[in-house]
């Protein structure tokens, strides 16, 4: 049974928690004014705030590439035609790395954390990647529209993304004949999205295809198009129900199958709590969320005011996502990651780069995050958040390009392909000057008093409250101290970027 | 050659390690608890470690999103090969003949060099009874050795780490790719990553050149390709550690490992041309790494792309043109080091394709389909039978040798590993070694 967190044990850690799971952590001062709140009205603020207007990227529009699509369609020759599809990649590729960048920057400024973190949570379950999907004006729309229904109804948010044009065409359903029904969105739909593997029957699967005829993408609008004339009408089996059901109904059908809440429910909980949820616990969340008719928010306020979720086996059970570990540490600590094409290679190098989830099955998510390569990079970017970016710790080029304007020591730009270090062979390349960082360091005095800086137990209090989003944990604190006891006293910026810097290396700080 | 130990102590490590303030203090908790007993292992048996470089070396591909094995080794003398795949099918004159019942693609016809030098054998019809046509569920099945009716955690390389390399440090397995794969997972969690694109070290400055393997590695332009939905298929590496005690092994580990990889790269420069895609830069460092002696036993790296539901034709054939001439260029490149001999290299995907096209001129989810083997020791040949494509099951090829045969005879005969340890009980060896 889910009880209630008693008031009696609402404090600082467990607004930080809360912040930290139910958004992307805060300030010192956010926190502490969640503590003040009290439970219910912080989490109230966190349901029901409603996000400030967001200016969409200036390309979000259905037609931005057109004219590079239409170069592809008349161009005459296979030569024309492979230049004209390289142009519009590279002009796509910019509108993803774009997007990326807007949605990094949606999610650090937010005023409704709690809605862009829901959203990052559908993104991973009804996974679609921009591998396949184009142009990025397809996968906007999905990304609003799985913010449109967000913490609304799973009901309604299953069959929006039926809908959904990125959709369509990730899982073929756009291609989909009456004739021959394509598979692939009818078994992920129940594989991943509702039933989980096991909980259907193959003839369901080849059932629900014909269901999910006429589906189409109107090529003006880029909007959906429902195509009567190619939608399959004859009566479906369907879960052992017969009617000439269209997709809505089999999403219906599926809603009413109580495996579906529960498969919903344990994989909100272990993106949220921790991953082996008890069955009885399940069932129980389960059972709640069918009759709230598959409401999400009623289902997070039980989850979030429960006693269990803010548990010892839940604290710290939780390893950051890349994203997570990227805007966390923007909303906590202050540090910038870089822009553009940049952002995007540090997310490919810590394992997650929002819009290209690995398959169809989304980020695995937990211990999946964290392997040599990953672990490895997560230490180089600590230090680099820190101590500013420089090009080549983002997969951009140390040293002005060789070849295309060797007099240019401009510094790459957003957008800027990523190529090769001059100095490919491993000698020492031509005396160029680097690129300067593309981020600025932590300003150690923003966040540091003076007097601090000779007091290294309450500097370092201070610090650990802010990184680890909790009271300091005398075991873990003590060790931070005894490495700066044995510095210069007062502490100077570097000493205390490196102080930042070990915090960010601990297994500790992986984990929420 | 240098004259130090192949394998550098955990404890040396942690006395040396860069960040030794940042581990020292974290690592006891569970460092006293592992690796003690892996001390107290090493103590009793005084074997030499062996290194890569006497040792057989398996190095996996996997193809991910489901091999249309149909369109990759084409029974073209069959008329309803034609009938089932009237605009997909590989026209009977551009097949490339074997033995005058089934040819290969086009596009692998390096492979067909490779058969005719006596390096490669062609397993027809693997598969499994009761056969599952999800992707996650077929890959696992494929990853842990399960029956299919059971879940099983741990994968199959892993179980034979676990049991054949216990103490020896983590790169006896080596994923190049993002994570971890599945396979790999053990109670003890052995292997290492190399992430295409990430540096080497903890906070080091890196060699440039090891930063251009590195770079070169990172693709981030993939075109659209269809069956991009099935990317690089993955499964969770869990394991009994809290998620703090798994954190600590995996900064060991890497530190280890970065540390060898890394002086390997400084030493073992690329020699041999390997094509300009992904899976070629991969086999390249893996050659350099068996080299350079990595004690490591299994290398693992991918190929995503082949979940051809839609105009499969171009996509299918670049990713079989891409494998043949990533792995022929490996097999020259092993061949001139003189190492060929002490390699093997398997492919398998989770599951072959739907006999009929579908209406996307595409294929949906299958069962049944080939694995190429390749290695300068191994018994070239065709083995199993071609499945029939009159007698279907629902429209899929009727499997006819258990993967597991094929695990068993790898770990039988190849990795001298004892088999009912690692798959559970015995499975009929096949002849190809």
């Amino acid at each position: 049974m889910l009880t209630p967190l008693p008031s009696s044990k609402w404090d600082y850690d467990a607004a930080g928690h809360l912040l930290v799971r139910a958004g992307f952590g805060g300030s010192i001062a956010e926190i502490q004014d969640l503590t003040d709140r009290g439970m219910q009205q912080s989490l109230e603020k966190l349901l029901n705030s409603v996000p400030a207007a967001s200016i969409p990227p200036t390309w979000a529009y259905a037609n931005s590439l057109r004219d590079l699509l239409d170069q592809i369609r008349s161009s005459t020759t296979p030569e024309e035609k492979v230049k004209a599809r390289q142009a519009f990649n590279q002009a796509n590729q910019g509108q993803m790395a774009d997007l990326i960048q807007w949605w990094t920057h949606l999610m650090t400024d937010t005023n409704a954390p709690l809605l862009e973190k829901m959203t990052l949570f559908w993104h991973g379950h009804f996974a679609t990647s921009a591998t396949k999907v184009k142009p990025a004006y397809k996968m906007w729309l999905q990304n609003q529209t799985l913010r449109a229904h967000a913490l609304g109804n799973f009901g309604t948010l299953t069959k929006a993304v039926s809908r959904d044009p990125a959709m369509l065409v990730w899982l073929d359903l756009a291609s989909s004949l009456k004739e021959r029904p394509n598979e692939n969105f009818a078994r992920e739909l129940m594989e991943l999205f509702t039933l989980g593997e096991g909980n259907y029957t193959e003839s369901d699967i080849k059932e629900s295809a014909k269901a999910f005829t006429g589906y189409r993408i109107n090529r003006i609008d880029q909007q959906f198009r429902f195509a009567a004339n190619q939608f399959d009408s004859s009566i479906k089996v369907f879960m052992k129900k017969a009617g000439p059901w269209n997709g809505d109904q089999i999403i219906d059908i599926i809603l009413e199958q109580p495996q579906c809440a529960r498969f919903v429910v344990t994989k909100i909980w272990r993106f949220f709590v921790y991953e082996d949820p008890d069955a009885s616990l399940v069932d129980e969340l389960a059972t709640e969320f069918r009759q709230a008719h598959y409401g999400i928010k009623p289902l997070l306020r039980t989850i979030f005011s429960s006693e269990e979720f803010y548990s010892d086996r839940a604290k710290g059970a939780i390893i950051k996502s890349p994203v997570q570990y990227l805007v966390q540490a923007r909303r906590s600590l202050g540090v910038y990651p870089p822009e553009g094409r940049a952002l995007a290679n540090i997310y490919r190098q810590l394992g997650q780069v929002p819009f290209y989830p690995p398959n169809v099955k989304g980020w695995d998510g937990g211990k999946s995050w964290i392997n040599t390569g990953t672990l490895t990079y997560r230490y180089q970017i600590a230090r680099a958040l820190i101590n500013g970016i420089r090009p080549e710790q983002a997969g951009l080029p140390k040293f002005p390009a060789k070849t295309a304007a060797s007099t240019s020591q401009e510094p790459p730009r957003q957008n800027v392909v990523a190529s090769m270090p001059s100095n490919l062979d491993g000698t020492p390349g031509p005396a160029a000057t680097p690129f300067p960082p593309l981020t600025s360091p932590w300003p150690v005095e923003k966040y540091v008093n003076p007097e601090d800086r000779s007091d290294v137990q309450r500097l370092l209090e201070k610090l650990y409250t802010q990184i680890f989003q909790s009271r300091p944990q005398p075991d873990l604190l003590k060790n931070f101290v005894k490495v700066a006891s044995n510095k210069t006293l007062p502490l100077d910026d570097g000493s205390i970027r490196d102080l930042v810097m070990l915090m960010m290396t601990t297994p500790n700080y992986q984990v929420s | 050659m240098s004259q130090e130990p192949d394998v550098v102590t955990r404890r040396d490590f942690l006395r040396t390690s860069v960040l030794g303030a940042a581990l020292s203090w974290t690592v006891p908790l569970f460092i006293e608890r592992t690796f003690s007993a892996l001390d107290a292992e090493a103590a009793e048996s005084s074997l030499p470690v062996a290194t890569g470089k006497d040792h057989p070396i398996l190095v996996v591909l996997q193809l991910a999103g489901g091999n249309d094995g149909l369109n990759a080794v084409v029974p073209y003398v069959d008329d309803a090969y034609y009938r089932a795949r009237p605009t997909i099918g590989i026209a009977k004159d551009k097949v490339v003949n074997l033995n005058g019942y089934i040819g290969f693609n086009p596009a692998l016809a390096p492979f067909k060099t490779l058969y005719d030098e006596g390096h490669l054998a062609l397993l027809q019809g693997v598969g499994y009874p009761n056969p599952n046509r999800s992707h996650f569920r077929s890959t696992e099945i494929w990853q842990t050795a399960s029956d299919p009716n059971k879940i099983v955690r741990t994968g199959w390389l892993g179980r034979y780490f676990d049991s054949c390399c216990s103490g020896e440090d983590a790169t006896v397995g080596v994923a190049l790719g993002g994570q971890l794969p599945q396979a790999f997972t053990s109670d003890n969690p052995t292997g290492i990553t190399l992430n295409p694109g990430s540096r080497l070290g903890f906070a080091k400055e890196t060699d440039a050149s090891e930063q251009a393997v590195f770079n070169q590695l990172n693709g981030i332009d993939h075109d659209t390709v269809s069956g991009a939905s099935i990317g690089e298929l993955s499964g969770p590496n869990s394991s009994g550690m809290t998620a703090i005690e798994y954190l600590q092994r995996t900064a060991l580990d890497a530190q280890i490992g970065t540390d060898k990889i890394a002086e390997i790269l400084r030493r073992v420069k690329p020699e041999a041309i390997y094509p300009k895609t992904q899976l070629a830069n991969s086999l390249s460092l893996i050659s350099r790494l068996i080299t350079g002696g990595l004690p490591t036993r299994v290398y693992y790296a991918s190929q995503g792309g082949y979940d051809t539901h839609n105009a499969q034709e171009n996509s299918h054939n670049r990713l079989l043109g891409e494998l043949a001439n990533a792995v022929s260029a490996f097999c020259q490149d092993l061949k001139s080091k003189g190492i060929f001999d002490q390699v093997m290299i398997i492919t398998f995907s989770e599951f072959g394709r739907r006999v009929a096209e579908n209406a996307s001129k595409g294929t949906d989810h299958g069962t049944a389909a080939p694995m190429f083997i390749s290695g300068g020791a191994i018994k070239p040949g065709i083995y199993g039978r071609p499945p029939s494509l009159e007698q279907l099951d629902t429209g899929d090829l009727i499997y006819n040798v258990d993967f597991r045969s094929v695990y068993a005879t790898i770990l039988n005969r190849w990795l001298k590993a004892p088999v009912s340890k690692v798959l559970g009980r015995d499975f009929n060896p096949l002849a190809f070694v």
